[in-house]
C-alpha cells in the first residue's frame, strides 16, 4: 500500500509540470482563437509559397452576437469573400455568387476555427520564446504533430492582445511550406467601417433547395481505398462529386478535422509518377494501366504516396 | 535695351514712331521705370492705384516683358478668375456617397446567384482565375526517383505557360528534335490544365465541407429571403 501511494506521489510530481505545460500551450492557442472570433479587428496578411506571395485584406467584426467578415483578396481585381454568421458568400466579378454554409471562410488558418479537442487529438503543443515581430511582442507556440506524416505549426501570438501574427506550417526537419504573416493589425472596440456599411447590405438567405446535397455522378464500385493515414476518415457522402473535364471513376475525400485531402480517380493518362506543391497543399499523380489517381492535399509526399498506391480495383 | 525699350518695341512702337504722342509717352515713362524696379513716388503710386487705364498699361508692360523673356504658358488666360468660375459652374456635382461603392459592388452580384454553375468544369475555371486562392503557379515539381527524393530539392515547374517559352518554330527549320520537343510542350501544358481543373475541384469541396451538417442543424428550411429574387 506505501508502495503504491509512493508511486503514485512520485508519477504525479514527475508528469505535473508536463501537464501544467501542455495547459498552458493550449490555453495560449485557445487566446489566439478568441482574438479572431470575438474582435472588431482590420488587418491585412500575405501568405507566402516559396518565391509567390498572396496578399489579402482580412475585416471581422460582431453585430448583435453575430460575427460579420470579409476577406478580399488584394492580387486579383473584384473578388470578395463575406461572411454573416455561418453563411459564406463568394463574389466574383460578373459571375454568379456562390452561397455556402461554413463557420469560417475556408480561405484562413483552419487551425484557428477548429475545437481544441479535436486538435488535442492531433497535436503537442509547445511554448517557446518570446520575439519581436512589426514592433510588438510575439510568443511562440508550436503544435509538433504526434504522427510524423502530419504537418506542424509554428504560430507568433501577440502577447497583449492573442493575435495571431505569423503562422508558419512546417513539414518533418523544420523546413518551411507555408508563411502566414499579419502585415497591419488594427484592433478597434467599433465594428469597421466596411463591415458596418456591409449590415446595410440585404445579403440573401440562400435558398434551402440550392443548399442540399445533389445526386451524385454513379462511380465505379469495384474501386477500393484500402489504406487510409493516421487519424484520417473517409467523409462518405460528399456534397457534390466534382464534375470535370476528365469523367471521374471514384472520388473520395479525406479528414483528420483539420485538413482534406481528395482522391481522384480517373482514366489511366499513362503518364509517369508526378508530385507538386502548391505551398503546404501537395499534388501527386500515380499511373497505371488501369486509371491514374491524384491526390492532392495538405499531407507529406510520402503519405500522398502511400494513399495513391492504395487505390485499386476489388 | 532697357525695359521700357523692349516693352515698347515688342508692342510695335519705336521711340520715334511715340512722337506723336508725346504727352501719352511721357506720361507712362515713369510707370516702366517702375515695372524696371526704378522706383516710383507716393503720388505716382497714388495715381496708378486710382486711374484704371494706367492699371492696363501696368498690366501690359508686365504681360510684354514676360514674353520677351520667354516667360510665358503656351495659352494666356487674360481672365482668369472669369473663366474658372465659368468651367466651375459648367462641372457636375459630384458629392462622394459614404461606402455606396461597396454596397453597389457586393449588391450587384446577387442577382444572378446560382451555386450550381461553381460545380460545372467551365465555371471552376473561371474561378482558377478569381477566387482560387492558390493558383498554381510556380509549384514545385517531383519527377525523379524516390531514392533522389530526399538528396535534392524539388524542381520548379511553371505550370501555367511562362511568355516566351513557346516560340513559334518556322516550317523550314523544324526538325525532329524540337517537333518532339513542341509534343512535349503540349502534353505539358494538357497536364497542368488537368492538374488545376482538379485543384480547384478539391478547393470547391472544401468550401463546401460543412455544408451537410450545418443543413442538418437547420430543420426548418431557409427562406430565400433574397431582395432580388432570383437565385
Amino acid at each position: 500500500m506505501r508502495c503504491s501511494l509512493l508511486l503514485l506521489l512520485v508519477s504525479s510530481l514527475l508528469f505535473a509540470p508536463v501537464l501544467q505545460a501542455e495547459s498552458k500551450g493550449w490555453q495560449l492557442f485557445k487566446q489566439s482563437q478568441l482574438a479572431v472570433q470575438t474582435n472588431n479587428f482590420d488587418a491585412s496578411y500575405v501568405v507566402i509559397k516559396g518565391e509567390q506571395i498572396t496578399s489579402f485584406r482580412w475585416l471581422h467584426g460582431l453585430h448583435e452576437q453575430q460575427q460579420l467578415e470579409q476577406l478580399v483578396p488584394m492580387d486579383v481585381d473584384g473578388i470578395d469573400i463575406l461572411r454573416k454568421g455561418k453563411i459564406v458568400y463568394y463574389l466574383t466579378p460578373e459571375k454568379p455568387a456562390l452561397i455556402t454554409l461554413s463557420s469560417y471562410i475556408k480561405e484562413l488558418p483552419s487551425l484557428l476555427y477548429l475545437p481544441i479537442e479535436d486538435l488535442r487529438e492531433l497535436y503537442d503543443p509547445v511554448s517557446g520564446s518570446v520575439s519581436q515581430m512589426g514592433g510588438r511582442s510575439a510568443q511562440l507556440l508550436r503544435l509538433s504533430a504526434f504522427h510524423p506524416g502530419r504537418l506542424s505549426y509554428w504560430l507568433w501570438l501577440d502577447i497583449e492582445t492573442g493575435f495571431p501574427l505569423r503562422i508558419d506550417t512546417v513539414a518533418e526537419g523544420h523546413q518551411v511550406l507555408e508563411r502566414w504573416l499579419v502585415t497591419h493589425l488594427h484592433i478597434s472596440p467599433e465594428l469597421p467601417a466596411s463591415l458596418q456599411a456591409l449590415l446595410e447590405l440585404p445579403l440573401p438567405t440562400p435558398d434551402h433547395r440550392q443548399l442540399q446535397p445533389r445526386g451524385s455522378a454513379p462511380l465505379a464500385s469495384d474501386i477500393q481505398l484500402a489504406w487510409l493515414p493516421s487519424g484520417f476518415k473517409m467523409i462518405e457522402d460528399p456534397l457534390v462529386v466534382p464534375s470535370l473535364g476528365v469523367p471521374l471513376l471514384h472520388y473520395w475525400l479525406l479528414t483528420d478535422g483539420l485538413h482534406q485531402v481528395s482522391v481522384f480517380v480517373q482514366q489511366p493518362n499513362q503518364q509517369p509518377p508526378q508530385a507538386y506543391r502548391d505551398g503546404a497543399t501537395t499534388i501527386y499523380v500515380h499511373s497505371t494501366d488501369q486509371f491514374d489517381v491524384t491526390v492532392i492535399g495538405p499531407v507529406t509526399l510520402e503519405i500522398a504516396r502511400q494513399i495513391a498506391n492504395a487505390v485499386r480495383y476489388d | 535695351m532697357s525695359s521700357k525699350q523692349q516693352h515698347c518695341q515688342s508692342a510695335g512702337q519705336t521711340p520715334q514712331s511715340n512722337s506723336a504722342e508725346p504727352t501719352v509717352e511721357s506720361s507712362l515713362d515713369w510707370l516702366s521705370a517702375a515695372i524696371d524696379e526704378q522706383g516710383v513716388s507716393s503720388q505716382q503710386l497714388d495715381r496708378l492705384l486710382q486711374d484704371e487705364q494706367l492699371q492696363q498699361h501696368y498690366e501690359r508692360y508686365h504681360l510684354i516683358g514676360a514674353a520677351i523673356r520667354q516667360e510665358l504658358p503656351k495659352q494666356i488666360q487674360l481672365d482668369f478668375s472669369a473663366q474658372f468660375a465659368a468651367s466651375l459652374q459648367q462641372e457636375a456635382v459630384h458629392q462622394l456617397q459614404p461606402h455606396g461603392s461597396i454596397l453597389q459592388r457586393v449588391g450587384a452580384r446577387f442577382k444572378a446567384a446560382a451555386n450550381s454553375e461553381w460545380f460545372k468544369p467551365t465555371a471552376q475555371t473561371a474561378i482558377a482565375a478569381s477566387v482560387a486562392l492558390m493558383a498554381v503557379v510556380g509549384v514545385q515539381h517531383y519527377q525523379q526517383p524516390y531514392e533522389q527524393e530526399l538528396m535534392s530539392p524539388l524542381p520548379v515547374l511553371q505550370t501555367q505557360p511562362v511568355a516566351g517559352f513557346a516560340t513559334p518554330v518556322s516550317l523550314s527549320q523544324t526538325t525532329v528534335d524540337n517537333r518532339l520537343e513542341q509534343h512535349a510542350h503540349q502534353a505539358m501544358l494538357e497536364q497542368q490544365r488537368r492538374l488545376q481543373e482538379l485543384l480547384n475541384a478539391h478547393h470547391q469541396q472544401v468550401r463546401v465541407l460543412e455544408q451537410a451538417a450545418l443543413l442538418n442543424e437547420q430543420p426548418q428550411p431557409a427562406v430565400d429571403a433574397e431582395p432580388n429574387g432570383n437565385n
